[in-house]
């Protein structure tokens, strides 16, 4: 490989942000608006890591997202809307999508169809309808989550200090759930099975059973979504990481693309700069990682005696989540053709999450799929008398890991074909003749492209001991080598684009504060 | 504080002192499993392996063999260079191209070449090339000076999504093809024939001359074992034609109703521009739907001046353009009628590419400033990158003198 010589960055950075997903673009755009010498360096050509989109045909798929949480209507505002728009003014558009979601529920004798609302009264109402005699309970799940945002909020406005007495007093809810799973607190609640089943549907967006996943996480996200709705980029996630890109540059920052940090150089336990296969030094005191802990300690920082012991651990304590497949469908016929008319369907052979769970474990047709018709949320994403669709489920990595090339198209398509035919049986519609474009993503397509470890993209599993709030109260504490700081998805606000996105958020702001602390920086 | 004014609930999961202990000791417990865990470095990632077996970013190979298949046209055999880290050639799908990387002293650039080899042939650790020489064509010269059993190779990985997909195309594949546009059939007829693929091929091949046909004997042979699955027909374009079988003329849509069922079949079609313009006037008179035709991006426009909205009156005009590449900032020329990755390459700058056809996108950059023209037949963009002025060099032309930021080949 000639690498030119001329071609290479020399500068030295207060600040290094590796990658360019969600954590890494908001960290970078923070940085670089407060006026910080930051470069972002991304192994791909394009920002955005998963939040990104691909062309097939006459189709532009959305990579990845679903809907985005957290950031809700002009009136209501969310987190991640503040972000765009007041605090960076981003150049992108979103939509709220038309319905909470469709649960289709196939397991013979339990079948269920129900079409879930906006707004927590609704959604309360929707579930009393189907299954009467819950409300009083679900009511209970909703006030709960309530009280658990207003502690996170609480605990945010008092900068991590919060007085024991007003927790005690004001949230003792939240303190009295935070160390259990959404099945032992629902069970508390004596929300009943079948309503516990529409109220648990969100669960793949993170990808552990009911069973294990914390109450604390999962009875936010709900709310957030009841509350605010979900969103998505009218321009697929391609548009807001493009936005974002742009902002970085007219703040001053930087980002290079194609440039693969294989070293972050550490000396005495402290950051002192980074080199990549590009063959560029650059020096620096500060990294965020948007990679993940994972493969950071065990492939980046060099030499490798300068990883603590305890930062190995750490990583092996922790649960890794996720992989996915997906499979993009490009259609020459519309949603009201096909008897389509959701945007969103959560179709699941059945709502026993450990089965489900369970299912990813192995190579075969997994029994829970997320699936999203684009044009029933962006009328115009694709031309005139066509559609477009994704079916997406999940897998634990071990299932592909005796996947041999030759065999690799067979078995995606073979898993590709079972799930078109899931979800045409789910709904009663036939797509096999009006498929124009199909592409089908693995997790080996993960990894291709991401570079993720074994190609998981949801960060570590947050059971209640590994979920956000031991994360949160341990923040600071769990920072091994000077001037390194993670952001995104394996980070304290565990997976998803708004965790990932108010995680970098985090990263940047304690970043900027050791620079102006060493007085580096006005 | 916005608590609503309510009677407070009070969950309890186990008993009040129970559900706070259990909070007390979530950071404890969080602590004892992380001292407890092992403090082994994680060594294993099989599916990065397998992505990389499946997508390696270069492979290193090197000339085994050469034969000549007509006067004209040359098949390498590559193999991996054995004093490489290239250990094995990835797998592919049958119609593929591989992006080879070429340095003409020093100009480095790349050129996408589809696999005439089979799949299969690749798990027996070798690829073929079938290289055209064209008139003009300052690479294929260079390759016939230059290219000798021993040679080594730069490649990608195999790229492209000119293929046969049984979720989406029908069984009967018909192929139309024209010159070194075989190539990719080449693979797609072995794959049928040993199985890789469940479809059926019938291909419609054009050539000028009798002797400029590849694969002639090639085709029969597995035409006469495989005389389910595969046909071929040849039509040519000559006024003398003494091969038994031919066509006469070009592949028109009597041809295609001749020996195809046209409405159960989907069309595939690869080979030169010129081709691309006239077959495709003739598959509109089916009205297909647009699933049922395929067709392989065609690489650089060679006659950018025949598009009909292209800017003549800065046809012979050469531009300033500024380039940003890394920590390196600099000024070169550009002609008009040229893309803007050959300009980049001219001044060997190195710049990433693949597909030269605006498809892949490997090329993407930023235009700082001034205006460029994109074929509309080759505008792959997202939406947003048209929007935030990301271009592919690939397939744009300059039209001003330009300012622009390009990625670092990786």
């Amino acid at each position: 490989m000639s690498k030119s010589k001329e071609q290479r960055i020399e500068d030295s950075y207060d600040v290094v942000v590796i990658g360019a997903g969600n954590g890494g673009l908001s960290s970078t755009a923070f940085l670089a608006q407060k006026g910080v010498k930051v470069l972002c360096l991304e192994q791909h050509n394009l920002p955005g890591g998963v939040a990104t989109s691909f062309v097939r045909g006459r189709f532009e798929f959305e990579t990845s997202l679903h809907e985005l949480a957290s950031y809700g209507p002009q009136s209501n505002k969310g987190s991640v809307r503040t972000m765009f728009e007041d605090k960076l003014n981003l150049d992108a558009e979103f939509v709220q999508v038309p319905e909470a979601f469709r649960l289709i529920l196939t397991k013979p004798g339990e079948e269920m169809d129900i079409s879930m609302p906006f707004g927590v009264d609704n959604f309360i109402d929707t579930i009393e309808k189907e299954v009467p005699g819950s409300k009083e309970s679900v009511e209970k799940f909703f006030k709960v989550a309530k009280e658990i945002r207003d502690a996170f909020s609480y605990i945010g406005k008092s900068k991590g200090k919060p007085d024991q007495g007003v927790l005690f007093k004001e949230y003792s809810n939240f303190l009295k759930t935070a160390a259990y799973s959404v099945t032992e607190v629902e069970n508390a609640l004596g929300i009943p099975e079948k309503a516990q089943k529409i109220l648990n549907a969100y669960w793949a967006y993170l990808g552990l059973p009911m069973s294990r996943m914390n109450f604390t996480l999962f009875a936010s996200m709900v709310l957030v979504f009841a509350e605010k709705g979900g969103w998505i980029p009218t321009n697929r996630s391609h548009g807001y990481t493009t936005a974002f890109d742009a902002k970085i540059r007219e703040f001053g920052g930087r980002i290079e693309y194609n440039t693969r940090v294989d070293k972050i150089l550490v000396e005495g336990g402290k950051v002192v700069g980074i080199e990549t296969t590009n063959g560029d030094k650059i020096k620096t005191n500060y990294v965020i990682s948007n990679a993940s802990p994972t493969l950071t300690y065990n492939k980046l920082i060099y030499p490798q005696s300068e990883v603590p012991e305890i930062a190995y651990k750490d990583v092996n304590a922790r649960i890794h989540g996720l992989t996915g497949f997906v499979v993009y469908v490009g259609l020459d016929t519309t949603t009201e053709e096909l008897g389509l008319h959701d945007y969103g369907y959560f179709i699941m052979d059945t709502m026993d999450t450990d089965e489900a769970y369970d299912s990813w474990k192995k190579l075969q047709p997994p029994k829970g799929l997320a699936c999203c018709v684009l044009n029933n949320a962006v009328p115009g994403c694709s031309p005139p008398g066509t559609c477009m669709l994704n079916i997406t489920t999940l897998y634990r990595p071990e299932a592909w890991k005796d996947v041999k090339p030759e065999e690799y198209v067979d078995i995606k398509n073979k898993i590709a074909e079972e799930l078109i035919i899931k979800f045409e049986k789910a709904t009663g519609t036939s797509l096999r003749d009006h498929i124009e474009e199909i592409e089908i993503a693995t997790p080996a397509t993960f990894a291709r492209y991401l570079k993720l470890y074994n190609g998981i993209f949801y960060g570590y599993e947050p059971e209640s001991w590994d979920s956000i709030v031991p994360r949160l109260i341990m923040m600071g504490k769990d920072v091994y080598i000077e001037g390194l700081e993670f952001a995104g998805g394996f980070n304290r606000r565990a997976h998803g684009y708004s965790s990932a996105l108010a995680d970098g958020l985090i990263s940047a702001q304690l970043t900027l504060g050791k620079l102006l602390q060493e007085g580096g920086k006005e | 504080m916005s608590k609503e004014n309510e009677e407070k609930l009070n969950v309890t999961v186990r008993s009040n002192t129970k559900d706070l202990f259990a909070f007390t000791k979530l950071v404890p417990n969080r602590k004892k499993r992380i001292e407890r865990a092992s403090s082994e470095p994680i060594r294993e990632d099989t599916i990065n392996d397998l992505a990389w077996k499946l997508h390696p970013e270069r492979q290193f190979l090197i000339i085994d063999e050469i034969k000549e298949e007509t006067k004209s046209t040359k098949t390498f055999k590559l193999v991996p260079d054995p004093n490489s880290v290239t250990k094995e050639l990835a797998y592919f799908r049958p119609g593929q191209y591989v992006s080879l990387k070429v340095d003409l002293e020093g100009v480095r650039i790349t050129r996408p070449i589809s696999i005439a080899s089979s799949p299969k042939d690749a798990l027996k650790g070798f690829y073929e090339l079938t290289i055209r020489k064209e008139e003009n064509g300052f690479l294929t010269h260079f390759i016939w000076n230059n290219w000798k059993v021993g040679t080594k190779i730069e490649s990608s990985g195999p790229e492209g999504f000119f293929y046969f997909e049984r979720l989406r195309d029908l069984t009967q594949i018909v192929g139309i093809a024209g010159g070194s546009g075989i190539t990719p059939f080449r693979s797609m007829a072995k794959a049928i024939i040993d199985g890789t693929i469940g479809a059926k091929l019938t291909l419609l091949y054009g050539s000028s001359e009798e002797d400029d046909i590849i694969f002639y004997n090639e085709f029969k042979e597995m035409e006469k074992n495989n005389p389910a699955k595969i046909k071929i027909v040849h039509v040519l374009s000559c006024d003398v034609i003494t091969l038994e079988g031919c066509e006469k003329g070009f592949i028109t849509k009597e041809i295609i109703e001749k020996y195809c069922d046209v409405n159960s079949s989907t069309f595939f079609i690869c080979g030169p521009q010129l081709m691309y313009n006239f077959v495709e006037e003739e598959l509109k008179k089916f009205n297909l739907p647009v699933k049922q035709i395929r067709r392989e991006a065609f690489g650089e426009v060679k006659d950018i001046l025949a598009h009909p909205d292209f800017p003549k009156e800065v046809a012979e005009k050469i531009f300033k353009v500024k380039v940003h590449i890394g920590d390196l900032t600099k000024e070169i020329p550009a002609i008009a009628t040229e893309s803007v990755l050959v300009a980049l390459e001219r001044a060997k700058l190195n710049p990433p590419s693949k597909c030269r056809s605006g498809e892949c996108g490997f090329c993407r950059s930023l235009l700082l400033d001034g205006k460029v023209y994109i074929n509309p037949v080759s505008d792959w963009r997202k939406g947003a990158d048209k929007e935030f002025n990301y271009f592919h060099p690939c397939a744009s032309y300059p039209i001003t003198d330009l300012e622009i930021n390009i990625p670092r080949d990786i």
